[in-house]
Order: structure tokens, then sequence, then C-alpha cells
């Protein structure tokens, strides 16, 4: 490999803002989804889901809605045709259809296949069911209470193919995953330390809200080929899955991606994969099934949190120790919580210097949606309240946010975690940035006006293991095969500027396919930032092994030794003279045809590779922002946003930005408005835009400041290290602190107008309004059963 | 996903209210369908006949009427023609400014005045000004018409006074007298509004000598707030007489819950929109806002 060579040379393809590759065909409707594809007897599947959130199926009768002309197939949990009935990555806890019981509200109990969706809609309305309804869990408080239902026999479950966090030991109970740590004498510092401030917090479930819900359609070919089209963002894991489930090889299992509308984590992993092909196969018959908005909302979440938090730090405002308890709530099934619990237990101390620390995670089960990723996870969670009680230490200490920062931020090189990669970033240079952006020194505007920042570290990466493979054709064009996945983030581009920098191709001589397990070589997943750092490796990998073929023929036609070549527009050169590669390729074969194929892998550079040994890098999650409070109905209006992209080297600035900006908005969304409302029944109460409030056009800051920081320290192709997730949880807390420097302690998210109006009459005697508990804050008191 | 209906397309309102008796609550009025068809996609509610109005002749024209000096709108006129007609906003500029913000552009490309009427839903914007504007509702049945005044047609939660055979044809809506200014003022966290007040103030030489405020969108109706009234009439026409009204529409406002907002909060932003709907009305009356009003 010549890396070194791609040093020298100028850089032609990357660093600018190439137009999306993928634009023209979505913008005209070309560009097809999931829900594009018709295959030929295609069935459509319709779910019959769960009103309540913990009952015994006690009986079903589906005699009437198969008896309807036009039904395919009913599948009840009992018909489930594969041979593992149970399913999930992190613990194998979820039965494909319900088995004997639901534990959410929105459960599929049964599932049908009809000629048409009218059919199947009319189906689902003939079916009977027998409920006994069950005590609930509905909060983490219920769920971790001493008579509280079990949902699962925690003891015996099973771990899933990609739990990867260690052993689980579990006591009887609610919780499916612990996560703990510790270093220091704990109680010492905080016994000797000047300052300690301490609180509650709670953190709301949230939807990812892509725009295109999960949408999937399965096809057997015999008993032992099964192909999944599935708006997925990790091909391989369920192809992995289900390959598992039907006890197959995983070479019989073929999972292909159209364009995704969207994932933000609720694509990863299984979702709606294992239902799809238990009915195809059923109906004998290829099926899909496509969620509509208000299923998706109960197919996945973020998980909602409730926390302890206290921070030891000296009279100078150097901080000392701190000690996190954090409960995850992560619904009736694991899903991927034991992995959020894990990466929110690490983020929680924050990027400083600590003398101690004591760190413990749960994830809680309870009868509601279950919970996975969601861009930022870990991060978003507890990111909010430890910069919050930095900032208060700063109050006590006479240091403003941007001094207490510059004290205590790590340094480039310093360990975040024993045993773990040193930050490989330069935490106090960022925030000087958001200090710039925010005029951090100039008079505030008149009225009740906050700044703040905030700075997290997430682990991204994932598992390090991504392939890719090039196929020059013989006219000189490429295809690139590559399966990490198209979300909107603008892979395909960003892969193919890489190839295109590599061969010194035009870009529109580089294409770039989707996803399909049989076709395109490994990838882990799509997510954790990773794309462009592990994906793009590999592609520059691959690019590089084509680009030293093309060299070595090359020496062969020049009769002259490769150093004495080099490559440019589509060409090789050695001095004024050319070949370009049809050339090169023609006469390699002795045809116009064949074609050269290169290939490039990534895995762990040292160690397995595993979570303790990672990440693979820090994702710098840092923000600033300065809010307006109207004191009259507690609305908060965004005036400035902030984000920094440290991002090592930019291949494509304008989509950095793009990724900044979509974050910083889901942040907003997040810090201000979007909360999923649970009754106590377990009854998700918002499931429409009615109620749910995403963040709008009307809801952008006013000025929206994005640096990109390239100090090409990643990991990744020239220096590249991922982004697209540390603006949702920089804002998102910058916004927290923010409006803790406006005189708003807020500790609970989203702050509402409500809540904040509450907040602030906290400090305003002269309101005489009854301040008994709102619906809302009486919701909201199911704080964890003890601190203690 | 919606249930196969039949559709009929009635020529006159008195053929429509035929229609109704003879599928009796087999049917029911479709005019832009922005409420209807949600209800019956969810299942809500199924009719097996819907009577689509909008091929009425003349059901959404929008006249003036000289001698009345008042405005005569078709049930049938949707939002977006309210918003944009010069005569609503030669004659009723408050009412265009709300129809402006009602929704989204979809919504109120399709959505009709009289649907957002009938179907009564609390949060309906125009309900809350047109009770405050004395508005009167024309309704229309095979044996007859009658009029209603807009203040008691809306009976409670998606209730009203309307007969099943009868269409709601038209509404009235007065021009409101010289040195009087209507504003309206609303709060919105959800898509549809969590707060409004409407306010006419009438002004003699800086003493308010007659106010109408309706709150709407925190109960279950439009309510008149007669201790808000009786407090500004008499007052001096400026902002501590608003922020004494304000105080009452907190106190008398009557509020619903919902899993959403408190009552004391709604009770609270009643106050807020209620002060900026006073100071607006008492701005337009005296022409402190650059407005001359049409007299
Ligand atoms: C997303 C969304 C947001 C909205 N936001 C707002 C908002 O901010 N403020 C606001 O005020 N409104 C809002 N609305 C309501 C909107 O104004 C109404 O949906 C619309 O005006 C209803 O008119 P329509 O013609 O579509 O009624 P339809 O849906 O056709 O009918 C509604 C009901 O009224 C009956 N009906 C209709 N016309 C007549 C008639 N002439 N005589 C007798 N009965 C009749 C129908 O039988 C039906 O029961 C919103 C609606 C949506 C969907």
């Amino acid at each position: 490999m010549t890396a070194t060579d791609t040093e020298v040379r100028a850089r032609t393809a990357i660093g600018h803002d190439a137009p999306r590759v993928d634009a023209v065909a979505k913008v005209t409707g070309a560009g097809q989804f999931a829900g594009d594809l018709k295959l030929h007897g295609m069935a459509y599947g319709r779910l019959l889901r769960s009103p309540y959130a913990h009952a015994r199926i006690v009986g079903i009768d589906t005699n009437r809605a198969a008896a309807l002309p036009g039904v395919i197939a009913v599948m009840t949990g009992d018909d489930v045709p594969a041979a593992d009935p149970y399913y999930g990555h992190a613990l194998k806890d979820r039965p494909i259809l319900a088995i004997d019981r639901v534990r959410f509200a929105g459960e599929p109990v049964v599932a049908v296949a009809a000629e048409d969706p009218a059919i199947a809609d009319e189906a689902v309305t003939l079916i009977d069911i027998i409920y006994e309804e069950m005590p609930t869990a509905v909060t983490i408080a219920a769920a971790l209470a001493d008579d509280a239902p079990h949902l699962h026999d925690v003891v015996n479950v099973r771990a899933g193919l990609f739990h990867g966090l260690g052993e689980i030991h579990l006591e009887p109970g609610n919780v499916c995953y612990h996560h703990a740590f510790a270093r220091g004498d704990m109680d010492a510092v905080f016994a000797a330390a000047d300052v300690v401030i301490a609180g509650e917090y709670t953190f709301p479930a949230v939807y990812q809200y892509s725009l295109e819900p999960h949408t999937t359609i399965a096809q057997w070919t015999g008993a032992d080929d099964l192909t999944v089209w599935s708006s997925c963002q990790h091909p391989f894991l369920v192809r992995a899955e289900l390959a598992d489930l039907y006890a197959l090889p995983v070479g019989a299992v073929r999972v292909v991606v159209p364009y995704l509308g969207g994932g933000f984590g609720s694509k990863s992993y299984t979702k709606m994969e294992p239902i799809t092909s238990a009915l195809a196969r059923v109906a004998g018959r290829p099926v899909r099934i496509a969620n509509s908005i208000d299923e998706a909302m109960v197919t996945t979440r973020r998980h909602g949190m409730k926390a302890f938090m206290r921070t030891a730090a000296t009279r100078d405002g150097r901080l000392l120790a701190r000690e996190v308890r954090a409960w995850f709530d992560t619904g009736a099934y694991a899903d991927n919580g034991p992995r959020v619990v894990a990466t929110g237990a690490d983020a929680a101390p924050g990027p400083y210097r600590w003398e101690a620390v004591r760190v413990d995670a749960w994830g809680v089960y309870t009868n509601t949606s279950p919970a996975g990723s969601y861009r930022a996870f870990g991060a978003s969670h507890l990111q909010w309240c430890g910069e919050l009680q930095v900032d208060e230490i700063g109050r006590r200490c006479g240091l403003d946010a941007l001094q207490m920062r510059e004290r205590n931020l790590l340094s480039r090189g310093e360990s975040v975690r024993p045993g773990g990669k040193p930050l490989d970033a330069d935490l106090i240079g960022d925030i000087r940035k958001v200090a710039a952006s925010l005029n951090w020194e100039s008079p505030k505007p008149a009225g009740i006006v906050g700044r703040g920042m905030s700075v997290g570290l997430l682990a991204a990466g994932a598992h390090p293991v991504s392939t890719a493979a090039v196929r020059m054709e013989a006219d000189g064009g490429v295809v690139l095969l590559v399966s990490s996945t198209e979300v909107g983030q603008g892979a395909r581009t960003v892969f193919g500027q890489i190839v295109a920098e590599e061969l010194a191709l035009p870009l529109d001589r580089v294409r770039v396919l989707g996803g399909d397990t049989r076709v395109t070589p490994y990838d882990r997943s799509t997510g954790a930032s990773r794309s462009t750092t592990i994906a793009g490796l590999a592609v520059q990998r691959a690019a590089a092994d084509v680009r030293a073929q093309i060299l070595a023929i090359g020496a062969r036609l020049f009769d002259l030794p490769e150093t004495a070549l080099e490559i440019r527009a589509a060409s090789v050169w050695h001095e004024g003279e050319s070949v370009p590669y049809r050339d090169v390729l023609k006469a390699h074969f002795g045809m116009v045809g064949g074609e050269l194929i290169g290939h490039g892998e990534v895995r762990p550079e040292k160690g397995s590779g595993s979570y303790a040994e990672g990440p693979v890098f820090w994702e710098v999650c840092i923000g600033g922002a300065e809010v307006v409070v109207d004191p009259e109905t507690g609305r908060v209006t965004v005036t400035k946003a902030v984000s920094v992209a440290d991002v090592g080297k930019a291949i494509n600035p304008r989509l950095v930005e793009a990724q900044e900006m979509g974050g910083a908005m889901q942040g907003i969304g997040n810090a201000l408005h979007e909360e999923m409302l649970f009754d106590e029944t377990g009854t998700l109460l918002n499931a429409t835009l009615y109620e749910y409030h995403v963040p709008t056009i009307a809801d952008m800051p006013h000025t929206f400041a994005s640096n990109i920081v390239e100090n090409e320290d990643g990991p990744g192709p020239y220096g590249a290290k991922g982004v697209g997730e540390g603006a949702l949880a920089g804002v998102a807390a910058a916004i927290a602190t923010a409006l803790a420097d406006a005189g708003v302690i807020i500790d609970e998210l989203p702050a509402t107008p409500e809540r904040v109006w509450r907040a602030l009459r906290m400090h305003d005697d002269r309101n005489d309004e009854d301040s008994t508990g709102s619906a809302a804050n009486e919701r909201a008191t199911g704080g964890a059963a003890s601190w203690g | 996903m919606l249930e196969p209906f039949s559709m009929h397309q009635p020529r006159s309102a008195g053929e429509a209210s035929a229609m109704l008796s003879h599928f009796g609550e087999d049917a029911t009025v479709y005019a832009g369908g922005t409420e209807l068809l949600v209800v019956m996609k969810e299942r809500l509610a199924h009719f097996p006949h819907l009577i689509d109005i909008k091929r009425i002749p003349g059901l959404a024209d929008i006249t003036y009427d000289p001698e009345r000096r008042e405005l005569i709108i078709g049930s049938t006129a949707r939002h977006r023609d309210l918003e944009r007609s010069p005569l609503v906003r030669q004659w009723l500029p408050a009412l265009a400014a709300l129809e402006a913000s009602v929704a989204n552009v979809r919504v109120r490309a399709a959505g009709t005045i009289g649907g957002n009427l009938c179907f009564a839903e609390p949060h309906s914007d125009p309900a809350t000004l047109l009770t405050a504007l004395d508005a009167r509702l024309t309704l229309t049945s095979a044996s007859g018409t009658r009029e209603i005044a807009m203040a008691s047609f809306i009976t409670g939660l998606m209730e009203t006074n309307r007969r099943h055979d009868e269409i709601l044809t038209s509404l009235a809506v007065p021009e409101s007298g010289p040195r009087t200014g209507v504003a309206y003022e609303r709060f919105k966290l959800h898509e549809r509004p969590t707060a409004a007040v409407a306010a006419l103030v009438t002004i003699e030489s800086g003493t308010i000598t007659d106010a109408r405020i309706v709150a709407g969108s925190v109960g279950a109706r439009p309510q008149r707030l007669p201790d808000a009234e009786a407090m500004l009439r008499g007052q001096s026409a400026n902002e501590s007489s608003a922020w004494l009204a304000a105080d009452l529409i907190r106190m008398e406002v009557e509020t619903t819950s919902d899993a959403f907002e408190s009552e004391a909060y709604k009770r609270q932003l009643a106050r807020t929109v209620g002060y900026r709907a006073i100071v607006a009305a008492i701005r337009q009356a005296t022409g402190a806002d650059g407005s001359r009003h049409a007299a």
C-alpha cells in the first residue's frame, strides 16, 4: 500500500463540497426506497398489536380472519416457523410474535398476510383475543419497586449474538444489564472537598423520527434461501440474526438495503425482519410489512433515564470527583439497551481530570415499548447533567463556564478511561471556538438571556471491521462495493470522493452501490459515526489496491520502475507521456474487457477491538447556545447555536455542516420539545405529530455557527474521524447550561415552556398562583425507588 | 386506511339536507375532509354515505352587504380563500390575519370555515374570534332556514346546536363599529393553539366604553369572560387596564385538563395572550398601531 504517496500528492477530489451523488435520484423520485419495491406475487402484511401493557394471552381466535377472501395467512406466536422463536442481538429476550404474554402496548400478537393492504387491515379487525391483564411496571420506579412484577426470567435469558459487553450475572428482577466502574477513593475525596453539587435528573424517552417508518419485504426461495429487502442500517448484523433464527448458513440469507429515509438509530440491528420473514414463510409468498408512524413509534425509541449525580471540587474550581447512578428505561425488551447503558456510563464522568470516579448504570425493563439506539446515544443522556454541575461549581467558585473548562478539561494524550484509547482531540481549542462563536465576553442583550457551552466525549466507531471492493472496469470507470448504508448522511458521496481521490478519477466515473450482503462485502454496521472513518478507510485501501495494480501494469508498459510513474486525470503518467486507464487494462488483458479488483479491509489494529479497549476514536460532543426566555409563557427561543465538528479532515465540508446542523436541530428538539408520554396503563399518549413536536423550520436557531476543526488526527482516511452525533448531545446540553445561566434551573428535559415557567416561578414569590403539581409534574415524579 | 363509502354530490343545500334525512346516521356532511377523513381513517367513525357539499353553487361565496354592514361568508369558503379575500382583508383584517395562521398551508387549502365550526374542535381559532365578533350562522334544512348566534352554536366539547339534517350554509359577521379595535392572540405548543383570546375594545376619548373578551382553546368551547369585560368598561385605555383585565381572565377562565399542560399553566397562558390581545385592540382602536380603522 502506498499511503505516503497519498499524503504528498495534492488532493483534488476530497476536501471540497462535491454535490451529493444521490441528490438527483432522490429529488426526482427515481431513487428506490423499500416502500417503492413490489415483488411479483407480493402479499401485504399487517400486525395486530396488543392494547395492553402487560397481559396473559388466554385465547386467540383467528377463524373469521382466515376465512376472509383475500387472506393468505394468519400467524400467531405458536405458528412462527423459526428454529428459535426468540431474538435480540444483545439478549434473546424477545419473541418474534408474542408467546403466551404481552409486555407492552403495541406488541405484535398476530400477523396477517393478504392480497392487498385493505384486506389485511380488515382481517385484523376480525381476530378475537382474550387477554387477562397483569400488574404493570410502566416507570423505572415501578419496575424497581420490591413488589414489581417481573417482565422476564432474567436469570435464564440467553445472550444474543452481539452481546459483546462481558459476562452478565443478573439477580431476579427487572434489571437486564448493569455496568459499573470506579477508580480512586471516592469517599475520602468527597469528604475533603470544598464544594459538592448533587442533583437528580430526568431524561425523556423520545422517538428517533426518521421520515420513513420501517419497511421490510421478505421472500423465501425454497426452504433454505431467504432474501430480505429492508430499511435497515446494519444489513450484516440482520443477516446473522436471521440465519441464527432459522438455523441457516449465513450465506443462505441475503439482505438488500435500498435508500433509507433516515434512521438515526431507529433502524439499527433487527427490527421488523424476523416477523416479516416468518410471515413470508407461512404465506409461501413474498410479504411486505410497512410500519405506520405510530407503529414505528412503538417499535423503537430512545431510553428515558433517571439519574443521581454529584460532583466535588476545590474552592478554586478544580474538579475532584464524580459519582453517578443512572437507570435507563429499556422498555419491555432489551434491544440495544445494554450497549446504550454501557456507553452512557462511560460518558458520564465527562472529559475531565478526576481523582475519583464511580459510575453505576442499569438497564431496566418496563412495560413500555422497547428502546434502542438513537443518534449520540450514551452522550446525550448524561452530558447535560454533568455540564450543569460543572457550571454550578463555577458559579460558586467565581469562575465562568469557559474558565471552568480551561482549568479542568483533559489534554490530548491523557487517559479518558483506564485501558482505553487516550484522548485524541484538542478539547480546550474546541471549546474556545465555541466561546468565540458565542461572543462570550460581549454583554448579553436585555431580557432573560443565557449563554451556555458543553463538552463531552462519545466512544465512537463501534467494532472496527469493514471491507470494501473496488472494481475498475475495462473503460477505466469504477464500481465501488461497500455495505455502509446511505441513511441520508451522504456516505455514498464521501466514498465516491475517496475513490476518485485515490484513483485520480472524476466523481462521475465512480458508481457507489447500496448494500447487498450477497454482493457487497462485509461491514459491521452503519452507526456510531463510523462510515467515513472505518468503511471509508476500507474504501481507500481497496482503491489504493487498484492503484497499485495499475501502476504495476504501467511499469511493464513504460518499462520503468513504478516510482517513476504517477496517476493523474484517469491516466498513468511518466513526465509528459500518458496512457489512459482503459488502455492500461486493454494492454493487460489483451482485449477490451476484464477488470481490476481491489480489496480493502479494516480490522482492529491493536488488541481485539473490543469495547473495553476502544474506542476507535473519541467523538467530540461539543456545543454552544444562546437562549432567550419569555417569562410570561416560559417559551425558550434559541437565538444562537454553535457546534464544533472536530473531524480530523472534512472530506466534504458541506456534508459535515449538514450533519452538524441536523444534529443540532435534533438537540434542540430533545432539549426543548420532544418527549414520549406513556400514561399509567403504558399507552403512548402522543403517537402523532399533533402532540409530539418534532422541531420544524420555525424552531431553527436564529443563527447557527458550525466550526470545522481539521487537525488530521483521526484514524480514518486522510486523518478523518466521524461526525454526526456530537452536535446533538453538545447542543442539547448547551441549551440546558444556557438556561441555567439565565437563572432557569432545569433538572428534567425537555425544558418545555411549562417547566421553564414553573422553574422561573420558584424564584418569584410575588406569584401567588397555586403551585401544586401540574399534570406534567405529577406524571414525571416516578423517580427511582431509592437513591441510596 | 379508509373503508369504502358512497359519495353524493347534491346541487343545493336543501337537497343535501334531504339526503341526510334519508340516510340518517349512515350519512354525514363532507366538506374539505381534513377532520372527517382523519376520523374515518382512524376508524373512530364510519359513514357509508358522504354528502359532498363543495359542488353546491354559491356556497363558497364571500360578499359584503353594505346596508347591514356585514360580511357574508359561505360555509365552504376555505381558510385560504378567507386569508386572501380582499373583502375580508378590508372589512375584517383580524379574521384575515387569523386565517393566514390556521394550521398549515395544506390544511388551509382544503379545510373550510364551515367544517371548522361544525366540528367544534375546542382549539379552533376562528370560533374564538367569531364569537367575539358576534357572528350569526345560517343553518339550512329541507324544511327551511334558521339563524343562530355563534355564541350559542357550540354547546360543548365537539358538540353543536346543529341538527343532523341541517347544513351550515353561511355566516354573517357584522363590521365592528367606529373607534373599535379587534385583535386575536394565541399561543401554540402543539399542532393547534394551547390558549387564545379575542378582544374587541371600543374607546371614547381615552376611556374604554365597551369590551368583548372571548377565550378559546383552554376549555371545551369559546367562552365570554364577563368579569374581564366589566372591569375594562370605564377604564382608561392603557396597559395597566389590560393587566388588570388579564388577571381576571386567569381567574375566571374555565379550563379542561389533558395529558399535556396543567390547568394552572393554561390559565397563565390565557392571561398572557389576553393581555396581548387587549393591548393590540386598544392600539388599533386609538390608531396607535398606525392602522386606519375602516369607518
Ligand atoms: C393538521 C391540522 C392542523 C390544524 N390546525 C388548526 C389550527 O391551528 N387552528 C384551527 O382553527 N384549526 C385547525 N385545524 C382544523 C381545520 O381548520 C379544520 O380541519 C378544517 O377547517 C375543517 O374543515 P373541513 O372542510 O376539512 O371539514 P370536514 O373534515 O369536511 O368536516 C368536519 C366536520 O364538520 C361537518 N361539516 C363540515 N361542513 C359542514 C357544513 N357546512 N354543515 C354541516 N356540517 C358540516 C362534517 O360532517 C364533519 O363532521 C387543523 C386541522 C389539521 C388537520
